[in-house]
């Protein structure tokens, strides 16, 4: 279970004024549970990401990982960038190898297991493939096998599939509803991004955000078999309401 | 609001017409959600003429 109480970052700007990039944010994510966070530009999405994976320290509040308080990054969190950030002198292969080995996992088998993930994410014919050979919905396949391998608790995404066109985004959100499903209650997945039918596509849980300083305006909860498609009855009604809630956010009332 | 009917595509309510095990399990089904959630969407999904899916989305007003 991951636990977000009274979350807030004040931020100095260079003049000395004091300014909130988000605040009060408290929200539960049940383990296996699949949730995003969704607001305008500047909402404080990502900071809120850095924030869970360990990277920043809040002005307010405190996160909790199973009842232990987030001080830093740690194994128990994966976090995927718009930009994949392999190493790129290593091949796909050895930097999910590699991820293993730091993640402290036994080294016996780590080529087993990371050729299985790479097999699982659709790239094992590119695995001895340095990332600058790869499309780069390859690259962000490959960040998530390394990520998945290490069998986090939370997969921490900050707008993961922002940088890919239209196709490599669709069939890698394919990936994870499929993902979200065979990893149930094993992995909790908590993804940023500005995108309202990627959110209602993947995720159980949607937290709406408001304009700057972020606070949290609604959440949607959306119980709807997987795999879902933009067609569904259910999917397309969420999503225009949450797009009607951003754009009076964005347009003022 | 409690006055306002509701909004249906039905033609006219079944009026003592008794309703089949099929029926009353869908109901029943739908009126468990109907009590949890306070505002929101539940979808039926019919094929060949049996409801074999009900999905819904509720929603939360957090300020």
């Amino acid at each position: 279970m991951l636990s977000v109480r009274d979350l807030g970052i004040t931020r100095t700007r260079p003049d000395g004024e004091r300014v909130a990039a988000f605040e009060g944010l408290s929200f539960d994510v049940g383990r296996g549970e699949f949730a995003c966070l969704i607001g305008p530009s500047g909402c404080g999405k990502s900071s809120t990401l850095s924030v869970l994976a360990g990277l920043e320290r809040p002005t307010t509040g405190s996160v909790l990982v199973d009842g232990a308080p987030v001080t830093g990054p740690g194994p128990d969190r994966a976090l995927l960038f718009q930009e994949p950030a392999l190493f790129p002198w290593l091949s796909a292969r050895a930097n999910v190898e590699l991820a293993l080995r730091l993640a402290g996992m036994s080294s016996e088998g780590h080529d087993d297991r990371a050729s299985a993930w790479l097999v699982r994410m659709g790239i094992d014919r590119a695995a001895d493939r340095q990332p600058h050979e790869l499309s780069a919905g390859m690259r962000q396949r490959a960040a998530l096998a390394r990520a998945l391998a290490c069998d986090p608790k939370v997969l921490l995404g900050d707008e993961p599939f922002g940088a890919l066109d239209a196709l490599a985004r669709e069939r890698l959100q394919g990936v994870l509803q499929r993902e979200r499903v065979e990893r149930a209650g094993e992995t909790t997945f908590v993804f940023a991004t500005h995108n309202v039918r990627e959110a209602v596509l993947l995720a159980d849980r949607v937290f709406v955000m408001s304009s700057a300083p972020g606070r949290l305006l609604e959440e949607f909860r959306i119980d709807a078999t997987r795999p879902r498609s933009l067609e569904d009855v259910l999917v397309s009604r969420v999503v225009s309401e949450i797009h009607d809630l951003l754009i009076r956010q964005v347009e003022g009332p | 609001m409690a006055d306002e009917p509701i909004r249906s595509a039905a033609d006219e309510p079944l009026n003592g017409e008794e309703l089949t095990a099929e029926e009353q399990q869908v109901l029943q089904n739908v009126a468990a959600i109907l009590r949890r959630i306070k505002f929101g969407t539940v979808v039926l999904v019919v094929q060949d003429g049996k409801v074999v899916q009900i999905e819904m989305a509720e929603k939360f007003r957090i300020r």
